[in-house]
């Protein structure tokens, strides 16, 4: 063995005077040194609860901001039967023996939404105000992000008040039949009023209940009930709780789809 | 023993820690900026966040949610632990673990021919199709960043970072 490698061995069995002491030293001397510095793993420790109290606290300053504050309705609209459920359009017809629900998951900005109501919308509700199915409509608004001006919500709140005067669907088709050409323009607020006057709706009522956000917390609720149920897009269309692929969905095939499911 | 400032390897010969220093500040540099601003613009909308998380049809809501609510804030804490190179190899581990979760999370949803990130999607037939996501794109970008961060597990010496202040 060289020179070389016996400076870079630890000396640990060197020398004959090796009291414990000065063996340590020669250890501690050769050992790879950590240049001075906090102890990495209490820092570590602190850095890693420090960064869980900051995550916690960002999520829940986060959720904080969202639309809780003064809003305290927990109003449902007419139609609808629990917190976070469908609006039931068609709740004042008499359903025919064994009719399936049909529900409607849509939200206001979505031109494929758009696309759907104008092939199947009319066939849809014949059969729902002949009772033959149990509509529902799930009224989402992921697309608010789309908009500068959360469209989706605030066309969402027009239609539930809307519902307060009976005229849910009316002022849903207002608000298809004047999607903008642009996704994420959206409408403004005098648009949304004047799809309420356009129905026949008493505005100054329609207008306090938009203004008050009464079924906001109801909305919110919605977008819980809908993601639980496992919805992640626009349209989605479930019978009887099952999706319907739309996929080559014909209105034949709806027609067919509906009388099978009826028990 | 040597005489010169720049740090002897095992083998004895010289090598020149700049070039390697250089390229592990830029990683952090680009991990940093991308993950503080991947994670601002999640921060105020959290449900969005929770559902695009669904959307990859993995998780179902009671794990996507909190998983989802979680994330952006995750993402802070990460990119500006690895942007002020602070314990950069365990962040740069962890910041590793997340990309892979994206890139087999994107795959698998390329695989199955999901469409995410198109707002809303409809079917073929009788509906025209959404817009084509760009998985390809999204992919090959997460690589991209893998490689930056599987550098900094191998290598985390870096240049101007807190752990050369700290520990030289």
């Amino acid at each position: 063995m060289g020179a070389n490698a016996k400076k870079r061995r630890e000396p640990a069995m060197s020398g004959a005077s090796s009291s414990t002491a000065s063996r340590q030293q020669k250890i501690q001397a050769a050992a790879p040194k950590r240049a001075g510095g906090p102890n990495r793993i209490v820092l570590g420790a602190v850095l890693a609860v420090v960064a869980i109290i900051a995550i916690v606290a960002g999520v829940i300053v986060s959720t904080r901001g969202g639309s809780g504050g003064a809003i305290t309705s927990h109003a449902l609209p007419p139609g609808v039967s629990t917190m976070g459920g469908g609006l039931q359009a068609n709740n004042t017809v008499t359903l025919v023996k064994g009719a399936p629900t049909l529900d409607l998951y849509e939200d206001f900005q979505c031109p494929i939404c758009h696309e759907f109501e104008k092939l199947f919308g009319a066939q849809i509700r014949s059969q729902a105000s002949a009772g033959k199915v149990k509509l529902n409509y799930h009224v989402l608004n992921f697309l608010d992000s789309r908009s500068p001006n959360e469209s989706s919500t605030r066309a969402a709140l027009g239609a539930f008040c809307a519902a307060d005067q009976g005229k849910f669907e009316a002022y849903h088709d207002q608000v298809y039949a004047n999607q903008p050409q642009q996704e994420g323009a959206g409408w403004t607020d005098a648009q949304l009023k004047s799809y309420a006057q356009n129905v026949g709706l008493n505005t100054s009522t329609w207008q306090t209940c938009v203004k008050d956000k009464k079924y906001q917390k109801y909305l919110d609720a919605v977008q819980q009930q809908a993601a639980k149920g496992g919805v992640t897009g626009t349209p989605t269309i479930k019978l009887n709780g099952k999706i319907i692929d739309l996929q080559g969905l014909t209105p034949a095939s709806l027609d067919k789809a509906i009388a099978d499911a009826t028990k | 023993m040597t005489t010169t400032q720049e740090p002897v390897t095992r083998d004895g010969s010289r090598v020149s820690p700049r070039v390697p220093d250089a390229i592990g500040l830029v990683a952090r540099l680009v991990l940093g900026v991308t993950l503080i601003y991947a994670g601002l613009i999640k921060a105020g909308h959290l449900l969005d966040s929770a559902r695009a998380v669904l959307a990859y049809q993995i998780f179902p809501w009671e794990i996507a949610k909190p998983i989802g609510y979680v994330l952006p804030m995750l993402e802070i804490v990460l990119g500006v632990l690895i942007l002020v190179g602070f314990f950069t190899r365990p962040v740069a581990v962890i910041i590793s673990l997340l990309w892979i979760a994206f890139i087999l999370g994107i795959s698998q949803a390329w695989m199955r021919g999901l469409q995410i990130d198109c707002g809303c999607f409809g079917g073929g037939g009788a509906l025209t199709a959404g817009e084509k996501p760009g998985y390809f794109w999204e992919v090959a970008r997460d690589v991209g960043l893998l490689l930056l961060s599987a550098w900094l597990v191998w290598r985390p010496r870096s240049l101007v970072s807190i752990d050369k202040a700290l520990y030289g």
